[in-house]
């Protein structure tokens, strides 16, 4: 190719559509949010034309860093999982929208907080958990705690249950002594 | 009573216009709509309407006519199901993770409603189970309910299993019986011993007779005579043991094994190889070892324990009480200082495998890691799991270092009290120096049992983990199986897709309504997009999966009816990813037909274009290709993976990018082999460069988990459609390229 050596940063290759208060409508319909949003003009995959803009009647809002950045970062996907365009930090949208965001956000993304672990007992290769979420008792159960247990951080872990459910500890260490001394074990 | 029914009953108690007949389906949610918390609520489907009940109470309810589709959503954490109600996007419901399989199959089931007027409960079978006893879901895939089998079940099943080593195992019982009893002699002899012959008031003169001499003699051989018997019997059992455990493990092994060759790909991918290994390796092993040790042992420590305690009691009860007094304390303290250990050593067991993971992962990439010069991080990231080891390694020791001796010191409490006891009465002349080295020899034997037993229930309860995963995998439901009746069924080549769908996963479909024919001898070309479901097409073709919905016939057979093993036998496939087994080249190529003859094999090599390269090297065909090939290069595994599918002569050839890595010129040598040799079998072929499909007599394009366009490459040209787009896209980067 004929273009001259010169160094290219890879954002000059490659180009996010960024999806900004400037460029796109949410708005609620029904339960869920539609997106109208203007893109920029460009060549698909296939030849055709895209970008102008567009009307989605549903969209799909996914975390590209569920655990370190859950407000930011935001992938928006049509109904194919197609991506339309990326959200950078949901708090640069006006605070109505923003909260709107998050609210759809805060419903698909479910793991309850652990507060307190009342119980754990093991038996025969799985562990049986009880422990305090929000004021209310949980149980469920575990297969393989080696593998389930994920730790994000040294303090920061989710439980993923047999159903594949997943529970939250926001900080191991600011559980209680005997709550601490159940888990420890895993850690 | 299933779900279906169950929420039915209670929907007519609640709305008395509901009759149980209009009924179509009924599911329950337990998520409230957003945020937190825990809501008993269900959705129910009539003929006329569709509610949504919260705690019993009507939160919604929406005219079924109105509804156009039916979505099932996964969230992470939740999933949803909603619809498009007059063109808007309703959430019926939010529900946690544990409905998921049935929300989806209702959805989807809903879904063919809308469509085409069907439904079937067939799901039920697979979504309904739950553990009659405590009502809670079994583990997925497994049909036991970890929280409510008995131990007992599975040591009846595991005396099944021994049935055939029985008599090694009560032979052995016994023997531990006889030598529980002969450690029992050797204290008594030594009081005879010390009391009649070597006499401490030294009156020895009186009995240097003759039958003094024999007497002595035959106390100091029967001493050694009952060691020599101890060690005997103690070979013999050892021996018988192993025998038995051996064997059974032999046997539970391949029971295992069986099974996992048996088991769907769906089934087995959902476990990691690692754990597959440890059911067929460490848990049959543990249950080895448990035979071997546990089970004699722990007949020969009670029956020790109850012998030793009789024969203290008899001597001298008071005696025996205050030795024993003490023992419950002991046991509990022992238990405890084990307890503790276990943690602690657990822990250390985990930092020690995590820096062996790093260790492995650093191994294997190293190519990566040097390449990206990454080597001192590597190091840091190792150091650091090193050090966390350590840490737990000296805490543990520390605590063992500190408190074993303590434990060794109440094990020996007992004796203490003993000696001030039997002293006074030594003393007081009730007792001779004999008597007392008898008894004391006893109560060291006594505190050997209470050792030993209080840390049975432990081995007894990792034995039996074990035990469960085994039979866990053993009892798992075959679900690709083989039909009773099925048939041998000599292929020809005719194959058809009516109506075919099938997800990985619940609820996510990869394909969907496939409606396709191959007529015997087509060569067939698959394209589409990356992730599209290509590779997925043709595992349904060989049943590594059944499908969720449709069916696919072979000569116009379902493949469910035809064997496996037969319609194997007439498939050849080369995978996407090329695996060569740990063997020679010669092994690999005559994996799928180990009655091929050398000539064969050569042929297959050179047509598969292999041959060339096997011969430059110094072992050629017996060349070692270790750990999945990784000595040769991506195409020259491609050649050797083609060359063994040739090899085994299919009806039904599967070339899944099976000439990707190769370079043009080679690949097109491979086509022209293939082309001739295509001509009287079917042909299903993947491939992202489209100039491999020239010779395709029919192309197939995936789009969107479904067929989107058929026909041969003029007639795709023609109509400007998905496949034009990427030949034209195709033809725009080689000119570029040039
Ligand atoms: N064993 C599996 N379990 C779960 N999902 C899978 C599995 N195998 C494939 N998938 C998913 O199914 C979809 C289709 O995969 P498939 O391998 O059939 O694609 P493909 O068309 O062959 O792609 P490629 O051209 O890249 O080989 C992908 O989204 C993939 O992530
Ligand atoms: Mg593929």
């Amino acid at each position: 190719m004929a273009e001259e050596l010169k160094k290219t940063a890879l954002s000059d290759v490659v180009s996010i559509t960024y999806i900004t208060n400037e460029n796109a409508v949410f708005k609620r319909e029904g339960d869920f949010l539609s997106l109208n949003v203007k893109l920029p003009e460009g060549v698909g995959l296939d030849g055709e034309a895209t970008g102008g803009e567009k009307y989605f009647d549903r969209i799909y809002l996914h975390r590209s860093f569920p655990y370190e950045h859950p407000y930011k970062y935001i992938s928006v996907l049509d109904r194919d999982s197609a991506e339309i365009g990326i959200i950078s930090d949901v708090d640069e949208f006006p605070d109505d929208i923003a909260s709107m965001l998050r609210a759809e956000l805060d419903r698909k993304y479910y793991a309850p907080v652990i507060d307190k672990i009342l119980s754990v007992k093991e038996r025969y290769g799985y562990s049986y958990w009880e422990v305090i979420s929000d004021g209310r008792k949980l149980s469920f159960n575990m297969r393989d705690t080696f593998r389930n247990i994920l730790k994000v951080s040294p303090e920061h872990v989710f439980l993923n249950d047999s159903d594949s459910n997943r529970y939250e500890i926001k900080n191991t260490e600011a559980l209680d002594r005997k709550s601490f001394k159940r888990i420890e074990l895993y850690l | 009573m299933g779900e279906r029914a169950a929420l039915t009953s209670r929907l007519c108690r609640i709305n008395k216009d509901v009759s149980a007949d209009d009924v179509i389906v009924a599911f329950a949610f337990d998520l409230p709509r957003e945020g937190y918390g825990v809501v008993d609520g269900f959705v129910a489907v009539t003929t006329e309407r569709v509610y949504v009940y919260e705690d019993d109470r009507l939160t919604a309810d929406y005219d079924a006519s109105g509804i156009t589709e039916y979505i099932f959503t996964n969230g992470v954490g939740c999933v949803f199901a909603e619809c498009v109600y007059n063109g808007e996007h309703i959430m019926l419901c939010r529900a946690s993770m544990s409905h998921k399989d049935t929300i989806a199959a209702i959805i989807w089931q809903l879904t063919r409603r809308l469509e085409r007027g069907t439904y079937s409960y067939a799901y039920e079978e697979d979504t309904d189970v739950k553990c009659p006893t405590c009502g809670r879901k079994y583990p997925p895939g497994s049909h036991v309910c970890p929280h409510c089998t008995a131990k007992s079940g599975y040591l009846r099943r595991i005396w099944q299993i021994a049935k055939p080593y029985r008599a090694f195992i009560f032979f052995s019982i016994a023997l531990y019986f006889v030598s529980s009893i002969v450690q029992l002699i050797p204290p008594r002899l030594n009081r005879i011993l010390v009391d009649d012959y070597i006499r401490v008031d030294g009156a020895y003169e009186l009995s240097f007779t003759q039958t003094f001499i024999i007497g002595f003699v035959t106390v100091v051989l029967s001493i050694l005579g009952v060691n020599i018997l101890q060690r005997v019997i103690g070979i013999v059992r050892g021996l018988t043991l192993i025998e038995a455990g051996t064997r059974m493990t032999v046997a539970l092994r391949s029971m295992v094994f069986d099974k996992i060759q048996q088991l769907s790909v769906s089934k087995i991918s959902k476990r990691t190889a690692g754990e597959l290994m440890n059911r067929v390796t460490d848990d049959t092993n543990q249950l080895q070892n448990f035979i071997k040790n546990d089970i004699g042992g722990f007949f020969e420590q009670v029956l020790i324990f109850v012998a030793v305690a009789g024969i203290l009691f008899f001597y001298d009860w008071k005696l025996a009480l205050v030795i024993l007094v003490p023992a419950p304390i002991v046991v509990m303290a022992n238990r405890i200082f084990h307890q503790k250990m276990r943690r602690m050593f657990h822990r250390q067991w985990v930092m020690n495998s995590r820096s062996n993971t790093i260790l492995h992962d650093i191994f294997s990439g190293i190519r990566v890691v040097k390449s990206f010069g990454m080597e001192h991080r590597e190091m840091e990231r190792y150091d650091d799991a090193t050090r966390h080891e350590c840490e737990a390694q000296i805490t543990a020791e520390t605590f063992f270092a500190k408190f074993s001796p303590l434990m060794s010191f109440l094990m020996g409490l007992g004796e203490f009290f003993l000696l001030y006891y039997v002293g006074d009465k030594i003393i007081g002349g009730t007792m001779t120096l004999g008597q007392m080295q008898e008894f004391t020899s006893y109560v060291t034997i006594i505190y050997g049992p209470l050792r030993w037993l209080s840390n049975f229930p432990r081995r007894y309860e990792r034995t039996m983990t074990s035990v469960v995963k085994i039979f866990d995998i053993i009892d798992e439901d075959v679900d690709v199986s083989d039909k009773e009746d099925a048939t041998e069924l000599d292929i020809k080549g005719h194959i058809e897709f009516e109506d075919v769908s099938f997800g990985y996963d619940s609820g996510n479909n990869v394909l969907h309504n496939i409606n396709l024919t191959v007529e015997p001898g087509d060569f067939v070309g698959i394209v589409g997009r990356s992730g599209v479901g290509k590779s997925t097409l043709i595992n349904l073709v060989m049943r590594l999966y059944d499908v969720d919905d449709g069916t696919i016939r072979i000569d116009g057979v379902d493949i469910r009816d035809i064997s496996q093993s037969s319609l194997r036998s007439q498939i050849g496939v080369v995978l996407q990813e090329t695996f060569l087994f740990s063997g020679t080249i010669y092994d690999n190529i005559a994996y799928a037909k180990p009655s091929a003859t050398r000539d064969e094999v050569l042929a297959a090599a050179k047509l598969a274009g292999a041959h060339s390269f096997i011969m430059k090297m110094p072992d050629a065909y017996n060349t070692h290709v270790g750990e999945r090939g990784h000595t040769l290069s991506g195409g020259e595994r491609q050649r050797i993976a083609i060359a063994r599918a040739l090899l085994h002569d299919p009806r039904i050839l599967i070339l899944d990018e099976a000439t990707a890595s190769l370079d043009t010129e080679t690949e097109k040598q491979i086509q022209d082999a293939l082309q001739i040799l295509s001509q009287n079998r079917t042909t299903l072929a993947i491939a992202h460069r489209l100039s491999t499909l020239r010779n395709a007599t029919k192309l197939i394009v995936l789009d969107k988990g479904t067929v989107a366009e058929v026909g041969t490459h003029d007639e795709l040209m023609r109509r400007r459609g998905i496949y034009y787009g990427l030949v034209m896209a195709q033809r725009q980067m080689s000119r570029m390229s040039q």
